[in-house]
């Protein structure tokens, strides 16, 4: 009986068992035949026109699904709470811009809108825009000066203080904003020069239709501008102003794209593309691997670059683009308002050996990066922080910064020059977010070789701990712009609420202000790396590294590629297309 | 018994109220909902952020806000939620829709089987029948309900790859376009349900066929089913009229209870299986730090779960004449 009864047990574990191993190994796709998914081999070298496919190798129509990670919450995407990367990836293919950025990071003036944008005097600084005469919504009704108007007025702060726009950012610097020859050319005046006038009503704050707007407040008022605004951001567009148009919102499901038959442009490829909304990147591969989606742009983790290597017939590429990771002092301890011991802390990172450790696992094409406002691929890119030697795991360096400011170990322990020993201190990230905790951790040990205690701790609310400065030292991320000197007020001004740790410095200031007031991109970039070398010297911020992108697609969809920067692969959704069998 | 229902609801709404205060001060003194916002880049204007604060009520005394809540709920107003265009109200009702009907067919399958299981394993204790239940009963009770989904997700693909078509699906709970008319749609939607009602069902199946067992056990040693036999009653007919009837009163008790357990169960497996029910508004509401969207799940869920206890008291008495009688 006991016999019969350990068989019966062992026969059952053995059937469980096979079973559960043989459906979890089951969708692999075996011996890692997805290895031959090359569509991106060339993504690396030839960025804006690797995976190109010629029209007529493309068939006419057809269906693409994209795994969306939020649902949309609001359709106005140059609102503050529309402004979300996942929204405005769907929703700007819908709408008019001037400017976009292409894979290599470079601005590019949208040809199909534009026939010219020019900067046509420097003082004051006055850019025309010349509209394409046939440039139309889905309406009929032309694509003119008036939109470029109504979209000023409600993100420059002052003809409508309640619009509640994502950024002022350039608009409150507009003095006039002006039609003739039909509307068809905006004449734009500033204040004062705007360095990065090419991000105004660009993809990032694309334009919504004057007309239709007028149809729920007269905007001509601070409050019809308000109402017509809020409207925009409630209502599924019905009207295009880009290749497609919107088909069908199913809310919490998908979004589904067709092409706009009154575009004046070359007609997209694609019958129809469904933006679908999977809100837990965990869940995109097997999705990805069922058929369910065609492509996912996840943040790429160890083990979903994996498991996706594994799926036959499917292609991916990691790209760096312009969001970034650093570590923050703040200042506002009055222990790490000394710069000797930021200086040393810094000193002591070994940053190269925590992205070894973090996203170096599944990826050697992150490096350190040396710069607050520029990445390597953009043209103002200079290396301010390595003279400084901040991130090299440098420990007796470290400790001699310390010894010669005065500081002493007693035992384990750090002692200020006053005789004060360093108390605890408290590094903080996000919840969840395992490779910000092993950098957490990484911090916490260097900074213990130089006797200073760090306890890692997590927070599930980033933006009101960082706000309320509830923390002695942060990791978290900034996203870079293409368009870097007005961005560089947000963060590093001294009186800029985005400047957390509190750091003042008044010549950091004075060139920020100037680098972004400049008519000349060169003087600019001088400037804002002048800036960039003494907020680095100052040990205030240390740049990690460009945090990897993702994209994995089927081998039979061209034109597709990764695009790292704001306007994500969806930058040229028109193009994209199945190859023909 | 209609007294009874009346006195058991009553007392219920003292809890009910005592329960939302409770989460909605442990949320509002924990969460942050401009958290989002003020994490954004570029940073939103100061003027952004005090309209948000005013739109969301983060300007009044704490107590206040609550009152506030609590009297909107009477005007079918559940709150402002961080997303300014939702409506909590038709929302939450929406995804408790959804959620309902993933776990309608669980809970009924898993019931189902667990009669049935349970009542065989008792009746043929001891045998290989009996072990083989146990065994895959006890598998089932030590499984990580988000890793069994995943694994069921992986042989759903290969069970796809094997027939060379997409019967099965992993994500939502329909296709967004469907081609091929009605019964195409109907076997899209099957082809949804199949694998999160599996993995639902199995957990909840895997302890109530445990307790439908011993319970079975416990009346087939009793004095009265015994007599009942002793007095020549067919085997048959003592085991449905006597002893799986009386067997089935505690089991009743664990479902309705066990709800509670399922509706948390399925936040797991709708996030794994990316239906947009209760489970995913409610963890979607947590990283949203949306104090009010909180409230309005937890307002629902309460809710069912006190109807369901209601109903499983009430069924007691269809049960057991014992109790409708006393």
């Amino acid at each position: 009986m006991l016999t019969s009864k350990s068989r019966v047990v062992r026969s059952a574990a053995l059937i469980a068992g096979a079973a559960l191993a043989l459906s979890a190994c089951g969708g692999g796709g075996g011996d890692g035949e997805g290895q031959t998914g090359q569509i991106f081999a060339d993504c690396d070298t030839n960025p804006n026109e690797c995976n190109s496919v010629p029209a007529d190798q493309l068939q006419d129509g057809g269906e693409v699904t994209f795994a969306m990670e939020k649902n949309i919450e609001n359709w106005n995407i140059t609102s503050a709470e529309g402004n979300v990367l996942d929204s405005a990836m769907a929703i700007k293919t819908v709408l008019p811009y001037t400017f976009y950025t292409k894979p290599d990071l470079s601005v590019a003036m949208n040809e199909d809108l534009l026939e010219s944008a020019e900067m046509v005097s420097e003082d004051p600084q006055v850019i025309e825009y010349k509209i394409k005469q046939d440039a139309a919504w889905s309406d009929g009704t032309p694509i003119s000066a008036e939109d470029f108007i109504y979209n000023w007025k409600v993100q420059n702060g002052t003809d409508c203080p309640d619009c509640a726009p994502a950024s002022t950012a350039g608009y409150d610097q507009v003095k006039s904003v002006e039609g003739s020859d039909n509307g068809k050319t905006v004449t734009v005046t500033f204040t004062k020069p705007f360095t990065d006038w090419q991000k105004m009503w660009g993809s990032g704050e694309p334009m919504y239709p004057a007309h239709i707007a007028a149809e729920h407040g007269d905007i001509n008022t601070p409050k019809g501008l308000a109402s017509s605004y809020e409207w925009l951001g409630k209502n599924v567009p019905d009207y295009s102003g880009n290749a497609f148009k919107i088909d069908k919102w199913e809310n919490n499901v998908a979004l589904t794209l067709v092409p706009n038959e009154n575009y004046w442009g070359d007609k997209p490829n694609l019958g129809r593309v469904v933006f679908r909304v999977i809100t837990d990147a965990a869940q995109e591969p097997t999705a990805l691997q069922n058929g369910e989606v065609n492509v996912i742009y996840p943040q790429p983790q160890v083990d979903l670059v994996n498991q996706i290597k594994n799926i036959p017939n499917v292609s991916s590429h990691i790209g760096l683009g312009l969001t970034w990771e650093h570590f923050d002092f703040n200042l506002d301890n009055k222990f790490l308002a000394e710069e000797p011991l930021r200086d040393a802390l810094f000193t002591a990172v070994d940053r190269q050996g925590l992205i070894d450790k973090t996203v170096g696992q599944f990826t050697d094409k992150v490096k350190p990066l040396n710069s607050h406002n520029f990445v390597p691929q953009q043209d103002g890119y200079q290396d301010v922080v390595s003279e400084f030697g901040h991130g090299t795991g440098d420990v007796e360096a470290a400790k001699k910064i310390l010894t010669d400011a005065g500081y002493t170990l007693k035992g384990d322990q750090l002692v200020d020059p006053d005789g004060t020993a360093i108390p605890a201190m408290r590094i903080r990230y996000t919840t969840g977010n395992q490779i910000r905790k092993d950098q957490c951790e990484l911090f916490a040990q260097a900074a213990r070789e130089l006797g200073v205690k760090v306890n890692v701790q997590p927070t599930d609310d980033l933006g009101g701990t960082l706000v309320e400065g509830d923390y002695d030292i942060m990791v978290f991320a900034w996203v870079m712009s293409p368009f870097p000197y007005s961005g560089g007020i947000q963060l590093w001004h001294s009186e800029s609420e985005s400047n957390f740790g509190g750091y003042k410095n008044a010549q950091v200031d004075k060139l920020l202000t100037e680098a972004a007031s400049e008519t000349d991109k060169q003087t600019a970039n001088q400037k804002l790396n002048e800036a960039n070398r003494i907020m680095a010297e100052d040990a205030y911020v240390l740049p990690l590294y460009q945090k990897p992108t993702f994209i994995a697609a089927y081998d039979n969809i061209g034109n597709i590629r990764n695009n790292s920067t704001l306007d994500t692969p969806t930058y040229n959704i028109a193009q994209w297309g199945l190859r023909a069998e | 018994m209609l007294a009874y229902a009346l006195r058991r609801l009553l007392i219920s709404v003292p809890i009910l109220i005592a329960s939302t205060f409770i989460v909605f001060i442990g949320g509002a003194l924990t969460a942050n909902p401009l958290n989002q916002l003020q994490a954004r880049n570029p940073p939103p204007p100061p003027r952004v952020l005090e309209l948000e604060r005013q739109r969301l009520n983060l300007d009044e005394p704490l107590l206040e806000r609550y009152w506030n809540w609590l009297i909107g709920l009477f005007q079918g107003d559940f709150g402002p939620s961080v997303h300014s265009n939702l409506d909590l109200g038709s929302e939450v009702i929406a995804r408790f829709g959804v959620t309902f009907r993933l776990i309608f067919l669980a809970m009924l399958i898993a019931l189902i089987l667990a009669i049935i299981v349970g009542v065989i394993s008792a009746v043929k204790q001891y045998t290989k029948l009996d072990y083989t239940f146990t065994f895959f009963g006890f598998l089932f009770l030590a499984m990580p309900s988000f890793w069994f989904a995943i694994l069921l997700k992986e042989a759903g693909i290969s069970f796809n790859n094997a027939v060379g078509e997409q019967v099965l699906y992993t994500i939502g709970d329909s296709s967004v376009y469907v081609a091929g008319g009605a019964w195409a749609e109907f076997t899209d939607v099957l082809g949804h349900m199949v694998l999160p009602t599996i993995s639902l069902a199995l957990l909840s199946f895997a302890a109530w066929s445990r307790f439908q067992r011993a319970s079975m056990l416990e009346v087939l040693n009793s004095d009265y089913v015994r007599l009942a036999r002793a007095k020549g009653l067919r085997r048959g007919k003592v085991m449905r009229k006597h002893a799986l009837r009386t067997a089935l009163i505690p089991l009743t008790t664990v479902t309705a209870l066990d709800l509670g357990a399922i509706i948390s169960g399925a936040v797991v497996t709708e996030n794994v299986y990316q239906w947009r029910g209760a489970g995913s508004f409610l963890l979607e509401s947590i990283r949203n730090d949306d104090v009010y969207a909180i409230q309005a799940w937890l307002l629902i869920s309460a809710t069912f779960i006190i109807l369901f206890n209601l109903v499983a008291d009430l069924l007691y008495g269809v049960l057991d004449p014992r109790i409708r009688y006393a």
